[in-house]
């Protein structure tokens, strides 16, 4: 692939209007180079949280890989993705292909012993031919025993990431989603080791097998060291108490390692005993996780807890979910690592959105089920992101580096097979949600970018640095059903556009940085996603905004009108989402809290889906100066002359006193779309989507509710093609409400897929604005 | 099955004959006790094959147009005549571990194996149900008792400026006024823009009392209206009076609708008609 670097042109453009309009601006003062050195830049879609049948998916790696990235078959193709199952342990060969359509020569059709059976991705590592034999910890039985991850990733799944990254000249890396001690999951990785430049200047092998030129041995030490499910001893060796392996040890530095209660001499790391307390053992595991990667791969890893919400709050005797303290202990230990969170789940389309319902969660006794926090997803985010003033704007206020991200999660379709393009319950990498991350040419420290393809004409591959980087840095924002795929979103203060004339330069700044997919780029007196603009008390800023809501159709297989507009008398395709708003949401910085204090923890309130009261809310967990600071719609933004897909906003702050920030959603919906906004186009609970069956509290109790009772949205298209659901579907045309939607009182009703096309959104990491003699912005360089 | 009966009525009418006396020894317990058993035997394994014996397995055509389309799928090109062989050795295996695992009941419990076989039933049941015949007049008659969901409730265009920060009355009444002299809609926060709108949306959105002031509002006058959430500062910009559907302006929209109607509550009832087979006990209760 070719990423091409335009910004620098952009920066010039501007700048030489700038310096028309310094000419003319009366109170110019001192510029400077107008062009700063950020380097070129551009932004490159991809996902890092999706299973194959190594864990729980139904696909294999190869399948996976053509799927996510593919720009022909797929066409939602990605430009980079990082293969992430579970951690822990599991029995199928995922290297396995399915058929000879993803066959390569290093990776052919693999054959039983008889022949002709075709060995695909559920075949347990004992029934390859040849077996393989897991090593380590024995568990489970032959010939199903299982392997554990840390073995897969580094002698299995990696060379195939690998082999297939060099094949396709695509920065493809291994990661991982880790099943968490003390709480549910993480996305992470880490990448050293992997992907090596080395490997796109070999020459790949004509004949079966692979023998890979980097490694994942750092990711497979910390699987075996800190994934909860990882109950092996073995210390990454063949055998428990042998020495051929790995010998790992666990240790971090000034930590208690052997002196810890839940230390495991034989295996030398940390295995927290169950029962009471096993949450809190839990938690301090991983934290002591997160010291490791801020001590040996600080620049080389990630941890972005993963549907956070989804498992409910944090339980101290569980392994549930994560509160904010929980968030707060992460990014104080490794603050370049623990940058975030995964706060619009995967599960887009399952029959509870995101898999966040009602009385999921047993925390066991009197308790009983408890609510995914928030209850469920809002338009398709967790509680944490989607309330403004909640979990993200208290970090957010804190001056935190702390991210949100997306991602598919997939696993399966449901009631569909994984080629048709309906599902009830995931959407491939990148066919509903794509994550842009800003990658850049130049500011690199840690070994490259990009590497040079050895495909002729495709000049330059991306690193997985240049991905993790990108990742680090919050210049990074979030669409799903592709409502938008452009973004440039910039705060500057600077005395030469403090007239018109400045607003239309921004303005002009936006679009072209739009239009050539990368950010503004002009000096320290400007500041995008993920940056802090300094400035002195009383400052005017500039606030400048582009996207583009492109024309064309997503990856929607529904022709039909959008049944949730269709309430309000708009009629829209589902497959042709137009932008309705875009809220600019501000709120204070007042900086970090402290560990201990009453204002660091807060669980948020478990009836939030009876009682969304932000008054109920604990101090800590939100961020009460948080809110729309400007909407924009069709009425006030511009849109572009040359080209009418591109929606520009520009407005001023004055008077700017205090350290603040500023972030963007937006959504097809308008505000007041029954069951789906509010009147201040804040998205309601999913709830009314959801088909799922609610359980009750307590086992017999009275408050549980059958599959479909609390769908609320009818879906009222007949169609001349709407193929039975058994029938299999891989075209993009479907014209009515699909067979497969639950049918109440006679009436189709809007759930599953349906919902999810329905209801998009997108969501921007923010721009930080400092005050000088105000709080700093202490989380952003 | 109707060749046994016929067999069996053949049978019969032999056995009708009048014949003369049989011997002795014909005539002997046992031998009618052996020569019984034979028949029933044979009777058994005739009905026993006919209606597919448990304990047959067929190889046929079916089998080996099916394993060759998923080889070549898998591998590319057409099995040879081993491979071929081998496919079927496959087949076969799996075959004996479907049907004993049909025998050993494994199928229970599975919950999508259930749903497989309920969408199936559902479609027998679908392929059983039969539109009425009907007239105009059966959808007239339809069309006015729905007439709810036909009839077009009154609209209303309306827009909001809207404010930052201070939310109270007395704000939202000094912003209105000044909007009214001529400041820009979207001065504060933005200016939101809702069209078409019906009553009850309204009401669902911003309470009652929202929209029964917004309802009589003068068109083009900002004012600062009670919200459920506050008051908000609202203008009225136009409103479609409510309309009765006409059941010619809807031409197959009715047929369409009655259709599905019917057709669903033919299933339903069709469903109910089979469930009248079973005695229903609700665990727990006596």
């Amino acid at each position: 692939m070719k990423h091409e670097f335009r910004n620098k042109q952009i920066a010039l453009a501007v700048a030489g209007a700038l310096s028309a309009a310094a000419m003319s601006a009366a109170t110019a003062g001192g510029f400077g180079n107008p062009i700063a050195d950020k380097g070129e830049g551009t932004y490159v879609t991809g996902d890092f949280h999706n299973h194959t049948t190594c864990s729980d998916g139904v696909i294999s790696m190869q399948k996976l890989v053509k799927k996510a990235t593919d720009k022909a078959d797929t066409p939602w193709g990605l430009d980079w993705f990082v293969q992430a199952g579970h951690g822990g342990n599991g029995n199928r060969n995922c290297t396995l292909i399915e058929d000879a359509t993803l066959a390569t020569p290093a990776y052919p059709v693999a054959l039983a012993t008889d022949g002709v059976t075709a060995l695909g991705p559920n075949t347990s590592w004992q029934n390859s031919n040849p077996s393989i034999t897991p090593k380590g910890l024995v568990l489970g039985t032959a010939p199903n025993q299982v392997m554990w991850r840390w073995q897969s990733i580094q002698e299995y799944q990696y060379p195939v990431v690998e082999y297939l990254a060099a094949l396709k000249n695509m920065p493809l890396f291994i990661g991982l989603e880790s099943v968490v001690a003390g709480h549910e999951h993480s996305s992470m990785s880490v990448i050293s080791g992997q992907i090596p430049a080395s490997i796109y200047k070999q020459n790949l092998p004509t004949t079966p097998g692979y023998s890979p030129l980097g490694n994942a041995t750092a990711l497979a030490k910390w699987s075996y060291c800190f994934d909860r499910g990882d109950t092996d001893t073995s210390r990454g060796n063949t055998v428990v108490g042998g020495a051929v392996g790995n010998n790992w040890d666990c240790s971090v530095t000034g930590s208690a390692n052997a002196a810890d209660p839940s230390w495991n001499p034989t295996a030398l790391k940390l295995m927290p005993a169950s029962g009471a307390g096993v949450g809190d053992r839990g938690h301090a595991k991983t934290v002591e996780a997160m010291k490791w990667m801020a001590q040996f791969q600080p620049n080389a890893s990630y941890y972005v807890p993963a549907h956070l919400e989804r498992a409910g709050p944090f339980n101290p005797n569980g392994n549930n979910g994560f509160n904010i303290e929980s968030l707060r202990d992460f990014n104080n230990a490794a603050p370049t690592v623990a940058f975030g969170m995964e706060t619009q789940p995967g599960h887009g389309a399952s029959d509870a959105r995101g898999e966040y319902t009602v009385h999921r969660n047993n925390f066991g006794g009197t308790i009983g089920n408890v609510d995914s926090v928030g209850g469920t997803t809002w338009g398709g985010t967790g509680v944490y992101g989607a309330q403004i003033g909640g979990v993200w704007d208290a970090l957010l206020g804190e001056g935190r580096n702390f991210w949100f991200f997306a991602s598919s999660d997939w696993h399966n379709r449901g009631m569909f097979g994984p080629d048709d393009r309906r599902s009830s319950q995931d959407f491939y990498p990148g066919e509903y949600q794509r994550t842009a991350v800003m990658v850049r040419k130049d500011d690199d420290k840690r070994g490259g970018h990009f590497f040079d393809a050895h495909e002729k004409g495709k000049s330059k591959v991306l690193t997985p640095n240049a991905i993790v980087d990108g990742l680090r840095t919050g210049n990074v924002w979030a669409a799903s059903g592709q409502l938008i795929d452009r973004l440039a979103f910039v705060v500057c203060a600077d005395t030469r556009i403090n007239d018109a004339i400045g607003n239309a330069l921004l303005e002009a700044a936006t679009l072209i940085a739009a239009r050539e997919n990368t950010d503004v780029d002009l000096d320290a007196k400007c500041a995008t996603l993920g940056e802090k603009l300094v400035v002195r008390p009383g400052s005017e800023v500039v606030v400048a905004i582009t996207v583009r809501d492109p024309s064309g159709t997503n990856y929607s297989p529904y022709t039909f009108s959008n049944p949730s507009l269709t309430q309000v008398g708009i009629t829209q395709a589902l497959n042709k989402p137009v932008l309705d708003h875009l809220d600019v949401i501000g709120g204070a910085v007042t900086g970090y809290k402290t560990p201990g204090a009453s204002d660091y923890s807060g669980e948020w309130p478990r009836t939030w889906i009876s009682n969304p009261d932000m008054a109920t809310v604990p101090e800590g967990a939100k961020n009460t100066s948080a809110h729309v600071v400007r909407t924009f719609s069709q009425g006030t933004w511009k849109t572009s002359f040359g080209d009418k897909q591109y929606k520009t906003m520009v407005f001023r702050l004055r008077n700017v006193s205090n350290s603040q920030y500023l972030r963007l959603r937006g959504t097809n919906l308008p505000a007041a779309v029954p069951f789906e906004t509010d009147a201040d186009g804040n998205p309601l609970a999913d709830l009314w989507t959801n088909a799922t069956a609610i359980n009750p509290t307590l086992t017999g109790g009275a408050d549980g509710k059958p599959a479909g009772a609390n769908l609320r949205i009818p879906c009222t298209t007949v169609g001349t093609n709407v193929p039975a659901t058994a029938v299999p579907y891989t075209g993009t045309a479907i014209d009515g409400c699909p067979a497969h939607l639950p049918v109440v009182n006679g009436q189709k009703m809007v759930a599953y897929d349906v919902a999810a096309w329905s209801d998009l959104w997108f969501y921007s990491n923010p721009v930080f604005i400092e005050v000088k003699g105000s709080t700093r912005v202490a989380g952003v360089e | 099955m109707s060749t046994i009966v016929e067999e069996n009525t053949a049978a019969a009418a032999i056995l009708r004959r009048k014949r003369p006396a049989p011997p002795v020894w014909m005539r002997e317990p046992l031998l009618h006790f052996v020569v019984l058993g034979a028949v029933l035997f044979g009777v058994d394994h005739l009905l026993a094959t006919r209606a597919g014996d448990p304990r047959t397995i067929v190889v046929d055509a079916g089998v080996d147009a099916q394993a060759i389309k998923i080889f070549k799928a898998a591998r590319g090109h057409t099995p040879n005549a081993e491979e071929l062989y081998a496919l079927r050795k496959v087949w076969l295996d799996n075959e004996v571990l479907y049907r004993e695992g049909i025998a050993l009941g494994l199928d229970k419990g599975d919950t999508a194996i259930r749903e497989r076989v309920i969408f199936k039933a559902l479609m027998t049941v679908d392929a059983n149900t039969k539109l009425p015949a009907f007239d105009e007049s059966t959808l007239r008659k339809w069309f006015e008792s729905h007439r709810n969901r036909y009839d077009e409730p009154a609209r209303f265009d309306f827009e909001e400026a809207v404010l930052a920060g201070d939310r109270s009355e007395s704000t939202a009444r000094a912003f209105a006024v000044a909007l009214n002299a001529g400041t820009p809609g979207d001065t504060e926060a933005g200016l939101r823009v809702f069209t078409a709108r019906p009553h009850d949306n309204i009401v669902q959105s911003y309470g009652p009392e929202f929209a029964t002031a917004l309802e009589a509002a003068p068109e083009g006058e900002w004012q600062a209206l009670p919200s459920r959430e506050g008051p908000r500062v609202m203008r009225l910009k136009s409103m479609a009076p409510a309309r009765p559907a006409k059941f010619e302006d809807l031409g197959s929209v009715v047929l369409q609708d009655w259709t599905d109607s019917v057709m669903s509550e033919q299933r339903s009832e069709a469903v109910r008609a089979l469930a009248r087979k079973y005695k229903v006990k609700v665990s727990g209760e006596k």
